[in-house]
């Protein structure tokens, strides 16, 4: 326990410290959280009006930040399987990064669902015990076991390698290995989790197919490296962490390969719609083509479609991969892109036309903007956090001193 | 080792989704009513509280049995022989008097089938009467009705037409036709919607 | 200096909280470097509290008041002391589906007694069971039926529903002779004489499903069928995730986005615990076959008001009710009968 005040003093001590620009980013991102508390007290005094949601179209940019956010949680540890399964130490370095930016992620995923809930002072009737917990009929009851148990993977393991380097000690193998292994498959189950949340409404045939699980797998695959290829970037930049080029190289073979088997699967969806499109394909057609008239979200598609299938191909070649500046650009498109895809191009069109073929669009509010500012801020802050104190265990500026 | 977590894993895994299953075992909603309802002995819930101070009349229509509200107390002018002493046809073509019933005219199919002594008995007016001229009570008035109307009267005797009075529990107490029709003029006017909600309007822009 | 530093945790703050704003006070003055930080560590170390703290500000925006004023209740009336008693209790209360009998009373009488301290006025809330042998059916007759929506304004009036929204369980839509059943097409905000030529009118609302994907997806258990076939909410256990409105294919539910307001002599006072009792912001409702009426035998409010008679309701396991002999002799169907879920809701032609 000795050991653990001394590392939060110290870490805290580290914190604190550091170059102009390092606090000038810790002062901005308070100032965001400090205006996503302030939409979100708006939206506690108010209610839910103040957003952009409507009977019609009753999940919106929380619930795909929300979305999204799992995806990148999930990816973050996927980095961990040929760390530690394959032995391949060039991904080491990366592991911490990715677990911290898993947490980082999964508290944005918890902000967000507080954040669009219309009682969030009765969550707790969701406890069992206090309260009613409908497993394991509810998928929202198995998606809040899953990503807390992911969560508390995620905090023990690197918390526990942490520790020991911290002490200058070797982290003992036989501890961590196994729970690096249940983490693995628990991050593919949190997004498969999270995914049949939705696949699994008959009311919503635009979710209601089979490839929806395995696309948002495909697609965290993709923008999760893609994020953490941006981070390392980052960290190579402003620390003195040392990164192997052949660790974001291999990383970026990960994205490559998912974001071609998003792609895949996006055609895959498309043919079905258009093809021989039914009643229920009037979803799709609202997305892409817009529909009597209404058409809010057709630019927003395309861009994203645009810019993953321009990162895609970009990432295919060798050549444009491997040098680090295209292959940055690249990972950023492939981030806008499949998050534009996964909010406004997955979660919104579900919703419409509503079950009587009516059509109520739907945009976010300034009220909602402000929130998930304030929480991608809150996210970005965590991480900083993390990792930066992570680093510095690594790199041995922070020791236990007896 | 790692083979035998990932099978457990699996196994409890798949022990959690087999207990997701309905509650009851019916397939479809028709199964259900004809299992629960076919030892039905009544309820001890009944219309009567809601229909007691209504005059009520006992009738069998179709094998049905159900009670209508009375109608001869709720007519204005009944009996109509207190002022129709003679039989119809030497008080008609009379001018110079004055009428009641002025404001009642006759919208009710066409002329060639409908006049006033289509359900008016010509030589009592306190009674109806049918095609084959037999009486008809103004209680029963629905026979009359019914002579035409067959397809509605069918409904209405099992009570998919009409309105009921008094809640759904039994006895049934339905309106007769003329508690919603008027006889002379039987078809509802059209009218304006009771409601236009604005803001579904502004959702949809 | 370390040694210094370690003996102020050890005695003062032996758990994780030390970390925050007591110590860096205290113990950093033989630092300077330290002092010009403290600042920002001050920042910083509030933000690491506000996270847990967030979950706390939400939680006592609701109790606050209630606890605020229980703190002050030397200064402040009986009454407001009884309030936010009744608050406190209210708040903490279970899942209406397991309450005892005597909970149910408890928690009835605390809400009738709320309003008579808020408002001054009497309300009666019943708490009335389902009663045995009893299940509900519904059914719509589409050829009588005008467009009048005197039902939907029935329904607004005896449930409560919040008049800023224009809150409207049931949808009356008019779709077009000769293209059947296409609600793409079919208009629900038509405003003309009715009936215009070339429309038929059909209304929708909550269909009371036997196998209701809403309550499988509820994650609190606040929705549920009642044994007499009625989906009810309890109000105040829902926690507005809004889950069941995404599961629900026949636009039955409503949420309420803000704080429902109804004038206060158009609220019907004749309310049920699981129907037309007053909700708060943030909250489900829908139909519930006006639950206060059925469990006394009286027709929903729909159904009493229509003046055509298109609506028929009552007892599915009654072989004398009117509903079992229009599903025995007219050509009944439902809607998005392909989904599954067995709507005890049918509708026939004349």
């Amino acid at each position: 326990m000795k050991v653990l005040k001394n590392l939060i003093k110290d870490s805290l001590v580290y914190l604190t410290h550091g170059r102009k620009s390092y606090h000038f980013w810790m002062a901005f991102l308070t100032f965001l959280m400090l205006i996503g508390m302030y939409s979100y007290s708006l939206q506690l005094e108010q209610g839910l009006s103040v957003t952009g949601m409507n009977d019609r179209v009753s999940w919106g940019l929380y619930i795909s930040n929300f979305t999204f956010l799992v995806g990148i949680a999930a990816a973050a540890v996927m980095l961990v399987l040929p760390a530690y399964v394959l032995k391949d130490f060039d991904f080491q370095q990366a592991v911490l990064i990715g677990e911290g930016l898993a947490v980082a992620a999964l508290f944005m995923c918890l902000a967000f669902i507080i954040a669009d809930m219309g009682g969030p002072a009765r969550l707790w009737h969701m406890i069992p015990g206090i309260g009613v917990f409908n497993f394991p009929n509810s998928m929202l009851t198995w998606d809040v076991l899953v990503l807390n148990g992911y969560l508390f993977i995620n905090i023990s393991i690197p918390l526990y390698i942490l520790i020991m380097r911290y002490q200058g000690l070797t982290p003992n193998p036989k501890i961590y290995i196994p729970g690096v292994m249940i983490s693995v498959f628990w991050a593919v189950s949190i997004h498969l989790v999270t995914a049949f949340l939705y696949q699994g409404l008959q009311a919503r045939p635009f979710w209601n197919n089979a490839l929806l699980g395995p696309r948002f797998l495909a697609s965290a695959f993709a923008a999760g490296p893609a994020l953490i290829i941006l981070v390392l970037a980052m960290i190579r930049k402003f620390t003195d962490f040392k990164i192997d080029d052949k660790t974001i190289r291999k990383i970026a073979l990960v994205v490559t390969v998912a974001a071609q088997i998003n792609l895949i699967m996006l055609i895959s969806e498309l043919f079905k719609e258009f093809y021989a499109p039914t009643h229920h394909s009037e979803s799709a057609y609202y997305l892409f083509f817009g529909l009597h008239g209404k058409a809010k979200l057709v630019p927003w598609i395309w861009t994203a479609i645009s810019m993953n299938a321009i990162a895609t191909i970009i990432l295919l070649f060798h050549k444009l991969r491997n040098n680090f500046t295209i292959l940055y650009f690249a990972c950023i498109l492939l981030f806008i892109g499949i998050w534009i895809e996964k909010g406004f191009g997955l979660i919104v069109p579900g919703f419409i036309p509503g079950p009587w073929g009516k059509i109520a669009e739907y945009f976010p509010t300034i009220t909602e903007i402000g929130v998930t500012i304030g929480i991608w801020a809150m996210g970005a802050f965590i991480f900083s956090i993390l990792a930066r104190t992570g680093i510095a265990i690594e790199l041995g500026k922070i020791k236990y001193k007896k | 080792m790692n083979v035998k977590l990932n099978i457990i894993f699996i196994c409890t895994f798949i022990l959690l989704i087999s207990c997701k299953h309905k509650e009851d075992e019916y397939h479809t909603i028709t199964d259900k009513i004809e299992d629960l309802g076919k030892d039905f002995k009544g309820i001890p819930l009944s219309s009567d509280k809601y229909t007691e101070t209504l005059k009520k009349v006992e009738v069998t229509e179709n094998w049905q049995r159900f009670y209508i509200p009375e109608r001869k107390s709720q007519i204005k002018s009944f009996e109509c022989s207190e002022c129709h002493s003679k039989p119809l046809n030497e008080i008609q073509g009379e001018e110079n008097i004055e009428k009641s019933h002025w404001d009642i005219t006759l919208k009710h199919a066409n002329q060639e089938t409908m006049n006033c002594v289509t359900c008016h008995s010509e030589n009592n007016m306190d009674e109806l009467h049918s095609i084959t001229d037999k009486p008809i009570d103004f209680n029963l008035s629905h026979k009359l009705c019914a002579q035409c109307h067959q397809n509605q009267f069918k409904d209405w005797s099992g009570g998919a037409h009409g309105k009921q009075i008094g809640g759904w529990a039994q006895p049934r107490v339905s309106q007769t036709c003329v508690g919603c029709h008027d006889p002379h003029r039987p078809a509802f006017e059209k009218r304006w919607p009771s409601r236009y909600n604005v803001h579904m309007v502004d959702e949809r822009k | 200096m370390n040694k210094e530093i370690k003996k102020w945790f050890s005695l003062n703050l032996g758990n994780k909280k030390q970390s925050n704003c007591g110590c860096s006070g205290s113990n950093c003055d033989g630092q300077a470097l330290e002092n010009k930080k403290d600042g920002i560590s001050q920042v910083f170390d509030v933000d690491m509290n506000r996270r847990q703290a967030f979950k706390k500000i939400t939680a006592g925006l609701m109790i606050g008041a209630g606890a605020v004023s229980t703190s002050c209740s030397v200064v402040s009336g009986d009454e407001s002391k009884e309030k936010s008693q009744i608050e406190w209790e209210e708040y903490f209360k279970g899942n209406y589906k397991l309450m005892t009998e005597e909970e149910k009373d408890k928690t009835v009488n605390r809400l009738v007694r709320s309003y008579e301290l808020r408002i001054g006025k009497k309300i009666n809330i019943s708490s009335k069971n389902a009663m045995d042998d009893v299940l509900f059916g519904y059914a719509f007759n589409i050829s009588n039926c005008q467009g009048y929506m005197d039902c939907v304004n029935a329904c607004v009036k005896e449930n409560n529903q919040d008049r800023a929204s224009e809150m409207q369980y049931i949808r009356i839509h008019e779709m077009n002779d000769g293209k059947g059943l296409n609600f793409g097409e079919a208009d629900d905000t038509y405003y003309h004489e009715v009936p215009a030529q070339g429309h038929f009118y059909m209304g929708t609302q909550c269909f009371h499903r036997d196998n209701p994907p809403c309550v499988e997806v509820c994650p609190v258990q606040a929705t549920w069928k009642e044994k007499d076939g009625i989906v009810v909410i309890d109000y105040d256990w829902c926690i507005g995730c809004r889950y069941c409105m995404a599961a629900c294919p026949y636009d039955g539910r409503r949420f309420n986005w803000s704080t429902p307001q109804i004038p206060e002599q158009e609220v019907n006072k004749d309310q049920h615990y699981l129907g037309n009792r007053l909700r708060k912001k943030g909250v489900m409702e829908k139909c519930t076959f006006c639950i206060q009426r059925t469990r006394e035998g009286e027709n929903p409010a729909c159904v009493e008001a229509c003046p055509t008679g298109s609506r028929i309701f009552g007892n599915l396991l009654d072989p004398n009710s009117e509903i079992r002999w229009v599903l025995a002799n007219k050509k009944v169907f439902r809607l998005k009968e392909d989904l599954g879920t067995e709507p005890k809701f049918w509708y026939f032609m004349d």
